[in-house]
């Protein structure tokens, strides 16, 4: 199974075209410039928005105005993420796969498209979120799982450059198995 | 005495915690990044608005006044991380073209905001000078990220 994925993710970095990005010069760092300012503009809503179901910023302005206005901006940078991400780890995808911090990273991301359903009708399309001029709980709950869960993504993609030993975790779990 | 010297004599980063401690750099890198989202995020709300899009049925005006604090707080946050990231290695920053670049373009975007941007948006100037404010702003900020990223790619060691 392993040596697949292996094979695999050999294969597709060693495509054409991902060799091209890897062994360009400039495109590889312009590719994370542009996943970074990704984060300032797009990120920095999604951490307003949050703040906002959290009631602590734009109090003036309903949640459900907030979430609505920023949904376009998201989507668009969600699309430039995802393709700024495929380029940055289709072209390394031999150092990327095993790297827990990727695969932690790829799982929180599911998480929040998970976190994204289950809040999908009562507090993101929810035109009456706060109609009355009250934020629900439900809301405050959205808002304070989305902060820590993008937060978290956002400290994972910093770690996967810090991670170097694809055993460390396995030899952590013997090292503890024999322990016990 | 030159800026070099005086620091060559007087400051050792070596017993620097940035570069003592295993995580302290990269959990440094993080709140840079989680801040500048914070600043530069909310300053694009603004630029957004100035450009016609954005949070519906309220003013450049609304906007700036509801995230001028945390604008504020994002960017002393941001500057902070940035002091402690730049004093694990002074000199490698100190002779990077690329980061006295990013220096400029933050020192600009931050006189800008301040002064011309935050005019703009509270005077409800005409579309034509709101909108080029708002594009200005976005380019500035933009300017300065990418020049974070250029850095590490650019400076070697010395």
């Amino acid at each position: 199974m392993d040596m697949s994925v292996a094979s695999l993710s050999h294969a597709i970095q060693s495509s054409d075209f991902f060799t091209a990005v890897r062994q360009s010069e400039l495109f590889y760092p312009a590719v994370l410039a542009t996943h970074l300012t990704c984060i300032a503009i797009f990120g920095g809503m999604i951490l307003m928005t949050d703040l906002r179901l959290l009631n602590l910023a734009f109090r003036h302005t309903p949640a459900s105005v907030v979430i609505e206005s920023m949904r376009v901006w998201k989507r668009i940078g969600f699309v430039i993420m995802i393709g700024c991400g495929v380029l940055l780890a289709g072209s390394h995808l031999d150092k990327y796969y095993p790297n827990p911090y990727f695969q932690l990273k790829l799982s929180l991301l599911v998480v929040t498209g998970i976190h994204g359903l289950i809040f999908h009708r009562s507090v993101y399309y929810n035109a009456g979120l706060d109609r009355d001029g009250r934020l629900p709980v439900r809301a405050a709950v959205a808002g304070g799982t989305s902060l820590v869960l993008w937060l978290s993504i956002m400290t994972c993609g910093r770690w996967i450059a810090y991670y170097d030993d694809p055993h460390a975790i396995a030899r952590l779990v013997r090292g503890l198995l024999r322990l016990v | 005495m030159s800026v070099e010297i005086l620091l060559i004599q007087t400051y050792d980063p070596s017993t620097n915690p940035m570069n003592t401690v295993e995580w302290l750099f990269a959990a440094m890198e993080c709140v840079h990044i989680g801040s500048f989202a914070l600043s530069v995020g909310t300053i694009a709300m603004v630029d957004m608005s100035l450009l016609g899009a954005g949070v519906k049925g309220r003013s450049p005006a609304q906007i700036l006044r509801a995230t001028e604090l945390w604008t504020m707080a994002g960017l002393m946050i941001v500057i902070s991380a940035g002091l402690a990231i730049f004093s694990s290695d002074p000199l490698r920053y100190y002779y990077s073209p690329t980061f006295r670049f990013k220096m400029w373009a933050l020192l600009a975007g931050i006189v800008f905001n301040y002064t011309i941007h935050r005019r703009v948006a509270l005077s409800g100037s005409s579309p034509a000078v709101a909108r080029i404010t708002g594009a200005v702003s976005l380019i500035i900020w933009i300017t300065v990220i990418f020049c974070g990223l250029f850095f590490s790619f650019t400076a070697g060691g010395y």
